[in-house]
């Protein structure tokens, strides 16, 4: 039995963790929120992912990716919400999975070692289809391919007309994509796209866990220090019952991600139930989590000064984002009650 | 990651099911087949049951064969827990001895307690109680005021211990008593070991509110046990507790899981001969509690892998019983919802709901049994996040 990181794993993480910390830290990230006009991809972070093989890490070996799992990805999908960071990462990664599970071999060669080195932006949308207007993408407004519903199947999109769409989260920047057929993925089967479907579901579980698992992280450091009543606050029941309950949460999140990703690599019978269950999950948590950061920070917890609010609005977006907690609450009972 | 068994532990699986196969009669795996016994013969039964099962080689998975354990590995004794629960094997009668007693002797036990105390109680010979809560000294067991004093070579104890399980059936109990006169809070205590079967103790039946009585009080009068029948040092009794205690993290979560996840099925079976399986807040609710299982079966592969790295869990043994009692507890509030008005109701529709009503009322004990959710959440808060006391 081995359920955990192997030491590889935990390298990854680290190596993600410890970039952030060092080189794209909260100041860096608030210049991005507040920087309205920007297009929310800072180059640095970009060229990090492209140079660390952030955006390589499912794209195989013969298309020049690191030919790795979704495990893989779902580690630097939580450190990527842990730092609340920005960019198209994950509209990159899904997108060359798209091409990679659904792509002709043209394709493929013509997209995804571009989209592994970072070369080239892409996005993934399940709303709405094409040809029209697929509304909200991540990134739509500065991709350079948007793999999108097209009848039952995928198309594959480039040269989108993009307008932008304002968020109240700013580690994202948002936009309706109005585009024309583009060219079909011959090997969008339902199949294929219920597999898309769930891998993408369990990188947005990965980011909200990472959201979730700092915001108490941030929460408990300043509680300990924080004094009131001449006394630390973190001190008093009321704060600590509730910040062991969401510590508790927050680690059943960290596993349901973990075995969401495993089971999709490994194709067990129950991955389709594992996916639910770590979106609703992941999703609940990161909301509660989130909202007590800012509750057991008080007054400055409120504040735009304060990091707080960065947590809570990409929490808020991602809980909706591929179905909320009560969507996927409705494909467990089905799994586990009957229709 | 890799979530399988070794191959001698996939052996070790289909051996012992085989055994569990031909050895469980049919009857006793009938909904209602053990709340229907009187106590004592349900007892009676699975302690003979149990005693049969360690003789064919199937107890003490984990623990050294020097000590007539099997010398297994925690990937086995999970799975041994796992097979009891899917062959709905009798739950052991002599789990305080197992879980907690046993471990502590090995580690700090003399030579002759060793000897004395772990074949008998694996045999189940001789059914241990543990002595810890009091009247006064419940979540604050430091309270304790039961007194021990020497004379010659005894301890004399009297005072009172409650909540204790097997109390009827015990033939002795592990004592926490204050055994220095006029000490206070964790000093001056001794982990004694008591003889039952002796005219100072006298042990009553605690009706609870399920109607059971798997708990019951033990009353000390001039009970005497030799000075040599104690567990660590005379006077050093709280550490001994808090290493005795420290062994509450068995792989057991796993077939804790298996257990949960049948009697979710069950509700599910309830809802569904009720026609109530369509409603979708009672689904809600259902796939609400079905994913905080399913995380709780994460969460055991987590501490079975940490256990089998040799890492010390140390403090996070809190939330793992925060974890699976809260989840139970929930599941069984699901119950309530499927019966909607009927809840209180002995048979619905044909269907006999009493074993369920006293699954659902144990579970108002577990989130206070073995340190309450509230105690658990200052320990979880305090030494595994380390917010100020």
């Amino acid at each position: 039995m081995f359920f955990a990181l192997t030491e590889d794993q935990r390298e990854f993480d680290a190596a993600v963790r410890g970039y952030l910390a060092e080189r794209f830290d909260m100041d860096a990230v608030r210049g991005v929120v507040e920087d309205t006009a920007g297009d929310g991809n800072p180059a640095s972070l970009w060229k990090a992912a492209a140079d660390q093989g952030w955006l390589a890490v499912l794209v195989p070996e013969e298309h020049e990716g690191l030919g790795l799992g979704l495990v893989e990805a779902q580690v630097i999908s939580r450190a990527l919400g842990a730092g609340v960071a920005p960019g198209p990462w994950r509209g990159t990664v899904l997108a060359a999975e798209a091409i990679r599970l659904a792509g002709s071999d043209s394709q493929r060669a013509a997209w995804l070692p571009r989209l592994a080195a970072g070369d080239a932006i892409g996005a993934f949308t399940l709303r709405g289809s094409v040809p029209g207007t697929v509304p909200a993408v991540e990134y739509g407004g500065i991709a350079d391919v948007v793999v999108a519903r097209s009848g039952d199947g995928l198309a594959l999109v480039d040269g989108v007309t993009a307008t932008a769409r304002g968020s109240y989260d700013g580690t994202v920047r948002l936009a309706d994509v109005q585009a024309g057929a583009g060219s079909a993925l011959p090997g969008a089967t339902p199949d294929v796209v219920a597999a898309l479907t769930a891998r993408a579901t369990v990188l947005v579980a990965a980011d909200l866990v990472g959201i979730a698992r700092e915001a108490v992280s941030r929460t408990v450091a300043y509680d300990r220090e924080r004094k009131q009543f001449g006394v630390p606050v973190g001190s008093f029941q009321a704060i600590k019952h509730a910040l062991a309950d969401l510590h508790v949460n927050v680690t059943m999140a960290e596993h349901a991600a973990l075995y969401a990703a495993h089971a999709l690599d490994a194709g067990l019978d129950d991955a389709a139930l594992a996916v639910a269950v770590a979106k609703a999950k992941a999703g609940d948590t990161a909301l509660a989590a989130a909202a007590a950061m800012i509750q057991y920070h008080g007054g400055i917890g409120y504040t735009w000064e304060h990091e707080a609010h960065f947590f809570y609005k990409r929490a808020k977006r991602l809980a909706g984002q591929f179905g909320d907690a009560d969507a996927h609450r409705v494909t467990i009972a089905a799994l586990t009650i009957g229709a | 990651m890799d979530l399988t068994y070794t191959a001698a532990e996939e052996e070790f699986r289909s051996e012992l099911r085989s055994w569990l196969q031909a050895n469980i009669p049919e009857e006793w795996t009938r909904s209602g087949f053990w709340e229907a016994l009187p106590e004592d013969e349900s007892f009676r039964l699975r302690r003979d049951w149990e005693r049969e099962k360690a003789l064919a080689g199937f107890a003490g998975i984990q623990w050294p064969t020097e000590f007539g354990g099997r010398g297994g590995t925690p990937g086995m004794k999970a799975i041994c827990d796992e097979e009891s629960v899917r062959c709905q094997a009798p739950s052991t009668v002599n789990a305080l001895g197992l879980t907690f007693l046993a471990p502590t002797v090995m580690a700090i036990g003399t030579d002759a307690q060793r000897k004395e105390i772990i074949g008998p109680m694996l045999r189940n010979e001789v059914i241990w109680c543990q002595g810890f809560s009091e009247p006064g000294a419940g979540s604050d067991l430091a309270a304790l005021s039961c007194k021990g004093v020497r004379d010659g070579d005894d301890f004399v104890v009297n005072g009172q211990k409650v909540w204790t399980t097997n109390a009827m059936h015990g033939d002795k109990i592990f004592a926490m008593v204050r055994t220095e006169a006029g000490s206070e809070k964790h000093r001056g205590i001794s982990m004694l070991l008591i003889d039952m079967d002796q005219p100072g103790v006298d042990a009553r039946p605690l009706k609870q509110m399920s109607g059971a009585s798997e708990f019951g009080e033990v009353f000390f009068t001039d009970a005497r046990v030799p000075a040599t029948d104690v567990l660590g040092d005379i006077g050093d009794g709280w550490r001994t507790a808090m290493l005795l205690l420290s062994y509450e993290r068995g792989a057991s979560g796993i077939a804790q899981y298996t257990e949960f996840r049948r009697q979710y099925d069950e509700i599910v079976d309830v809802a569904r001969t009720l026609g109530r399986d369509q409603d979708p807040v009672v689904r809600g609710k259902l796939a609400r509690v079905l994913t905080d299982l399913e995380c709780l079966r994460l969460h055991a592969m987590y501490v079975l892998t940490q256990v089998e790295l040799g890492r010390d869990l140390g403090f996070e043994a809190s939330m793992t019983k925060l974890i699976w009692s809260e989840a139970f507890q929930d599941l069984w509030e699901t119950f309530d919802d499927v019966l909607g008005a009927d809840a209180t109701l002995d048979a619905l529709d044909g269907v006999d709901l009493t074993p369920l009503h006293a699954q659902s009322m144990w579970s108002r004990s577990v989130t206070i049994w073995g340190g309450s959710s509230q105690v658990q959440r200052n320990i979880t808060a305090e030494r595994v996040l380390g917010l100020p006391r």
